[in-house]
């Protein structure tokens, strides 16, 4: 026995592989896929994409066969380059960014919740570790959520506007442009998202704060009085997708760097702070 | 082995945990014994680097938690039986945590079966018994065969073979060397579990030392007395730092005075003595006495609660 006992005592720190990296960012894509709820709103989201570009290219369809008898509107569209229905896949982004903007909360207020995160910062007390592999976990699925749903809801899209003689080219620089913009985008939200939860730790907190920032902070500032408003109200996150996308320049919006910039900005600090608080508050 | 100086945690305006020092040693269960509220979860949590300690330091095996290299190779800990995301499978839930080391699924598997949870290994840790969720957090306290083991209260809402289960467990784990730390506000289970006790009242260590010694030497070592000549015997032992109740009208209980020494008296003085009891205190007693100043919740009864207790007595 005392033998044994020694054995041990030498063989400490040498037992075997400690918490690289590479192992977190597995353990925390485990934590991921087996939660049935976060396959339930991952599927939602598709689902929801799917849905509104069928819907879109149906209405789109309609609009341009009306469009068609008025020679005017007619003229207006083929202005445009006939490319109306370019949008058409992308059509239910503000939906998808509202759940994986949530998905992103409740990731990392879940932990806190239900006591889960002393499991995960017992194992990995260093822990930047698993907030930065979660990050990557959430980012990255967002990402490649949006970008395929938008790719199917491009599919599903093409037989209703032929139907309507409108012209969708998925393989286009704008459709490409589009899919990857937004997907980018979606993964930006979803990370302010995840430094929401946190930051508040709480659910419920963190979704509020979320749906404040990107669906009521836009209409308050528009219906405050004065310039200041008119002028911030460009630098919400919500409203950096436009000028992103947008074929040309629109007046009186940002520039497409001046967009990502602030885009950018949006997620760094509230991910800077969520690091910061992680690192300083007792869990 | 767990060295703790000067460990102290302040949440604004209460000192939860206030300056303790203490070594946990390998080879033995050390029980961390102490009323609710009396520092003992938050000392475990400051061990684990889950909460920064407002002064004072703490080390395992010579170096502060978060410093080694595998940390679950080193410590294995149950802190809380509800530190689970409750939606996941308890096979799932461990794996996420293996993965973070590289412990590979036959450890998993092999965890799961040490701590009798293979039927409900795939079910989701939401329909957990609360007994089933401390066997849960003692599986993942083992994952990674760690040199160190700390349980929080681990035999809360065990049912009676579980607690030998753990019971036996620790002492298991102990003999082969490792270093077994384990809370309880239970005295009674701790004299069957532990080796070593540290006692913690309000923040502050009471005591620290080997069981034996606890029951022994808080608790004043008392004899039981039968004699037909009580107020002679009475008058006889009166002396410096000895006491003398009466119990019942030829029935003493004396203290400060071992039995050879009662029995010398009178056999001096010709008192017939036909009863000599030591009473042995149990630690339980010891644990009041330690802690009866304490307590931070006491209980307080009613008297209108005892009368109907005292008229079904007669």
């Amino acid at each position: 026995m005392s033998t044994t006992t020694l054995d041990r005592k030498s063989m400490r720190n040498s037992v075997g592989p400690g918490p690289a990296f590479h192992r977190v960012l597995n353990s925390e894509f485990i934590k991921f896929r087996t939660l049935l709820s976060t396959l339930i709103l991952l599927a939602s989201t598709a689902l929801v994409m799917v849905g509104f570009a069928a819907l879109s290219a149906w209405g789109t369809g309609q609009f341009a066969e009306q469009a068609a008898r008025d020679p005017e509107a007619a003229a207006a569209i083929a202005a445009q380059g006939g490319d109306i229905a370019v949008t058409i896949p992308t059509s239910g982004i503000a939906f998808a960014q509202l759940i994986l903007g949530s998905l992103g909360v409740l990731l990392m207020s879940s932990e806190f919740t239900t006591g889960m995160a002393r499991s995960t910062f017992a194992a990995v007390p260093k822990r930047l570790s698993p907030f930065l592999a979660k990050l990557i976990v959430v980012m990255v699925s967002a990402f490649l959520l949006t970008a395929v749903s938008t790719f199917i809801a491009g599919l599903v899209s093409l037989p209703i506007v032929d139907n309507y003689d409108l012209k969708l080219d998925l393989s286009s620089s704008q459709s490409v442009k589009l899919l990857l913009v937004n997907s980018i985008y979606v993964a930006a939200v979803a990370a302010i998202g995840m430094a929401l939860g946190t930051i508040v730790r709480n659910s419920a907190g963190g979704i509020m704060s979320l749906v404040g920032l990107f669906f009521v902070a836009p209409i308050a500032f528009q219906l405050i009085p004065g310039d200041f408003f008119v002028e911030a109200r460009k630098y919400l996150p919500g409203n950096t997708i436009n000028p992103m996308t947008a074929v040309e320049h629109v007046p009186d919006t940002l520039e497409v760097w001046q967009a990502a910039l602030v885009l950018g900005a949006w997620v760094v600090v509230p991910v800077a702070l969520a690091m910061v608080l992680l690192k300083k508050r007792d869990v | 082995m767990i060295e703790a100086k000067g460990l102290t945690k302040v949440y604004g305006e209460k000192t939860a945990v206030g300056g303790v020092s203490f070594t946990v040693q390998a080879g033995r269960v050390t029980g961390f014994l102490g009323p609710n509220g009396a520092g003992k979860s938050t000392t475990m949590r400051m061990i684990m680097g889950l909460d920064t300690p407002t002064a004072g330091s703490v080390t395992v095996n010579g170096e502060p938690f978060a410093k080694h290299v595998a940390p679950l190779r080193e410590i294995g800990a149950l802190l809380d039986a509800k530190a689970v995301h409750t939606s996941r499978t308890a096979y799932n839930h461990l794996l996420a945590m293996a993965a973070t080391h590289s412990i590979p699924k036959s450890r998993v598997r092999e965890v799961i079966e040490m701590t009798g949870l293979g039927e409900v290994a795939k079910k989701k840790v939401k329909g957990f018994s609360l007994g089933m969720g401390q066997r849960l957090g003692i599986a993942a306290a083992l994952l990674g065969d760690p040199q160190t083991i700390i349980l929080d209260e681990p035999v809360n809402g065990l049912d009676p073979e579980g607690v030998v289960w753990v019971r036996n467990l620790v002492k298991y784990l102990a003999s082969e060397g490792r270093t077994v730390f384990l809370s309880s506000h239970l005295m009674s289970e701790m004299a069957l579990t532990a080796d070593h006790l540290i006692v913690i009242g309000r923040g502050k260590i009471i005591a620290d030392a080997p069981i034996a010694e606890i029951i022994t030497g808080k608790g004043q070592a008392r004899t039981r007395v039968r004699t037909d000549q009580p107020e002679r015997l009475m008058q006889l032992l009166a002396g410096t730092g000895v006491s003398v109740e009466v119990q019942e009208r030829e029935l003493l209980e004396v203290s400060g005075l071992d039995p050879r020494g009662i029995a010398r008296t009178a056999l001096d003085n010709q008192v017939m003595v036909y009863e000599l009891t030591p009473l042995q205190a149990s630690l339980e007693e010891a644990y009041m006495e330690l802690t009866k100043d304490e307590v931070e919740y006491h209980s307080h009864i009613t008297t209108g609660a005892s009368v109907p207790v005292q008229a079904g007595g007669k």
